[in-house]
């Protein structure tokens, strides 16, 4: 009876108001960064400001990803680049295109897409696993990381380990009853939902706004005061 | 002269040995007796074999009553009964064995009924076995539904005071099932909520499956006590595994092949109905590897997802044909509109805040300047 019940409010009650908290939090989030304070030109640039923002968008989707040595974190560790960028992807796949979390946006948007087969979502769960377990080692060994990691940062990484794990046992039909494992997921994504905007794991909305602005500075031909 | 057995009573009702013999196979199978594996392994059968001990017991026992009370339910229950795969099975148990009190399928009526009803509590009293079947209404004052005058409780308890064992069949009873389903207009519970004194073994399913509700009052009448059951009270036997553990689509499932609509590509081929708001993956019954109608389909089978029939509230666990990881309540435009608007406002008032206190900052350094 007590999984069946938990789990009915981790979907329903709980998984909604996680939603609008993380709403309210984002759009919290952006207003206060878009409105930290733009600086006037003071003197005209000659580039082009769009062109910019074109080419660096280009770079970070075309190049970035795909020719590693351009980027200096891979020269610098490796490592935090390749486990870094596999985990992303992996993120990706799995909650656009795995079918249970494209029902979740379907009853949230009102249509669906297409979704990849089960295995391929499990191995990219397994991929994803495997290289949050290598960026903790990393972050656990590497002098420098060692020294910049504070409290925040092992809570980033616990709560975005934990619904992979969570969804991987789930899906695999591992050690728990099925609704155990479910009413764990979910108690994961709620808990996730939460914490986004609360951290920097809301990067994943403002990072445009960033690489925006970044695009935008770096296609300015003037001198900058 | 003694009580007339189980097998004495049959033998008169007609039924020839070998058809008895036929009988307690059925019925070792069904309640899950069998030799342990390792006594299988070896070969050395030791001790007599399921349907003899099943016989032994028959032979021996003497016949205990069934009183089947109905409350507030559609009759689905005693339909699939009547209608079961095993009609052998069924009419044995039910019609010649036991069954002393049924409203729907007894041909007394009126006084008469339950004159009778009372007449086999009170000589069998410590021993009938009370079936349930629809949920009890205990709102105002028990008005919702009343049996001859009297209220729903009041029988209930009446009833349950002198049975040796209670079974609440279908979800309804189990559960309080759909009279239960949001806003419970009638207060509907299910029945070990209103019977607290004795343990109520749970049959949920709507309809149950007939010869899980034959198979466990059997395991009672053969065995003297009810079987082992879940957190939920439901025999393990029958409820043991998830209509997705015995699923034929299941190799579907784990190849990710899914029906998009019900009649697409995906649903002509047989492929997984998960998508389409199939619950196989929390539902307990039997309905995958029993099956319904002499083992010839049941809903999945017959291309329709899983209801999850037999678990608690199941009539408000979300769509029937909204995928089972989507949220219970679909959010709403206004709440997020809410959300957003409050974020965004908060956010906006705090960016005031600040560039007011830089402005003023900027003004009081240029002042000391």
């Amino acid at each position: 009876m007590a999984w069946d019940e938990l789990l009915r409010f981790l979907r329903g009650p709980m998984f909604y108001a996680a939603l609008v908290f993380f709403l309210f939090g984002m759009f919290f989030r952006l207003f206060r960064v878009v409105l930290l304070g733009w600086q006037r030109d003071r003197v005209p640039s000659k580039g082009s400001k769009i062109g910019g923002v074109v080419i660096t968008y280009l770079k970070s989707i075309l190049i970035l990803p795909f020719i590693p040595w351009v980027k200096l974190t891979f020269n610098k560790n490796a490592l935090t680049y390749v486990a870094g960028g596999v985990f992303h992807l992996s993120l990706f796949g799995i909650i656009f295109f795995g079918a249970p979390h494209m029902l979740v946006w379907k009853s949230i948007l009102g249509f669906g897409w297409p979704t990849l087969p089960a295995p391929y979502v499990d191995w990219l769960a397994a991929i994803g696993i495997i290289s949050l377990v290598a960026l903790l080692i990393n972050r656990l060994v590497h002098p420098v990381l060692k020294k910049i990691t504070r409290t925040a940062d092992w809570f980033n990484w616990t709560i975005v380990f934990l619904p992979f794990i969570t969804g991987y046992v789930m899906s695999r039909h591992l050690w728990f009853e099925y609704q155990a494992a479910f009413s764990l997921h979910m108690i994961a994504v709620d808990l996730l939902l939460i914490w986004i905007p609360l951290s920097r794991i809301s990067h994943f909305m403002l990072y445009f706004f960033s690489r925006t602005i970044h695009g935008a500075q770096f296609g300015k031909r003037a001198v900058t005061p | 002269m003694a009580e007339k057995t189980i097998y004495q009573h049959l033998k008169e009702e007609g039924v020839s040995r070998r058809e008895f013999m036929k009988f307690c196979g059925l019925l070792a199978g069904l309640m899950g007796v069998e030799f342990s594996p390792p006594v299988k392994a070896l070969g050395a059968v030791a001790g007599p074999s399921p349907e003899k001990m099943v016989a032994d017991a028959l032979k021996s026992k003497p016949r205990v009553p069934i009183i089947w009370l109905e409350l507030q339910d559609c009759a689905g229950c005693t339909e699939a009964i009547s209608r079961s795969w095993s009609p052998s099975l069924v009419k044995l148990v039910l019609n010649k064995i036991a069954l002393d009190y049924q409203e729907t399928l007894m041909a007394a009526a009126g006084f008469q009924a339950e004159e009778a009803k009372k007449e086999a509590m009170e000589k069998y009293k410590g021993k009938y076995v009370l079936v349930v079947e629809g949920s009890p209404a205990i709102g105002e004052d028990q008005v919702f539904c009343t049996i001859g005058g009297r209220g729903n409780i009041d029988l209930l308890n009446e009833a349950a005071e002198g049975a040796a064992a209670i079974i609440a069949t279908g979800n309804c009873a189990a559960f309080g099932g759909i009279p239960k389903a949001n806003p419970n207009p009638t207060n509907a519970r299910g029945v070990w909520e209103v019977i607290t004194s004795k343990p109520v073994l749970n049959i949920p399913g709507c309809p149950a499956i007939p010869e899980v509700t034959t198979g466990t009052i059997v395991y009672f009448l053969v065995m003297g006590k009810l079987p082992e059951m879940d957190s939920l009270n439901r025999p393990m036997t029958f409820y043991g595994h998830t209509i997705h553990d015995h699923c034929l689509r299941r190799p579907f499932y784990d190849a990710g092949k899914y029906a998009d609509s019900f009649d697409d590509d995906g649903a002509r081929a047989g492929h997984c109905l998960y998508k389409l708001g199939c619950k196989g993956p929390t539902t307990y019954n039997a309905c995958s590897s029993l099956k319904w109608y002499q083992g010839l389909s049941f809903p999945v089978q017959s291309n329709h997802p899983c209801l999850a029939c037999s678990q608690p509230n199941f009539w408000d666990g979300g769509g029937f044909y909204q995928g089972q990881s989507a949220p219970l309540n679909r959010p709403d435009l206004a709440a997020f509109g809410i959300a957003a608007g409050a974020g965004a406002a908060v956010g906006v008032a705090l960016a005031g805040a600040n560039s007011i206190n830089k402005k003023r900052a900027e003004h009081e350094s240029k002042k000391e300047k």
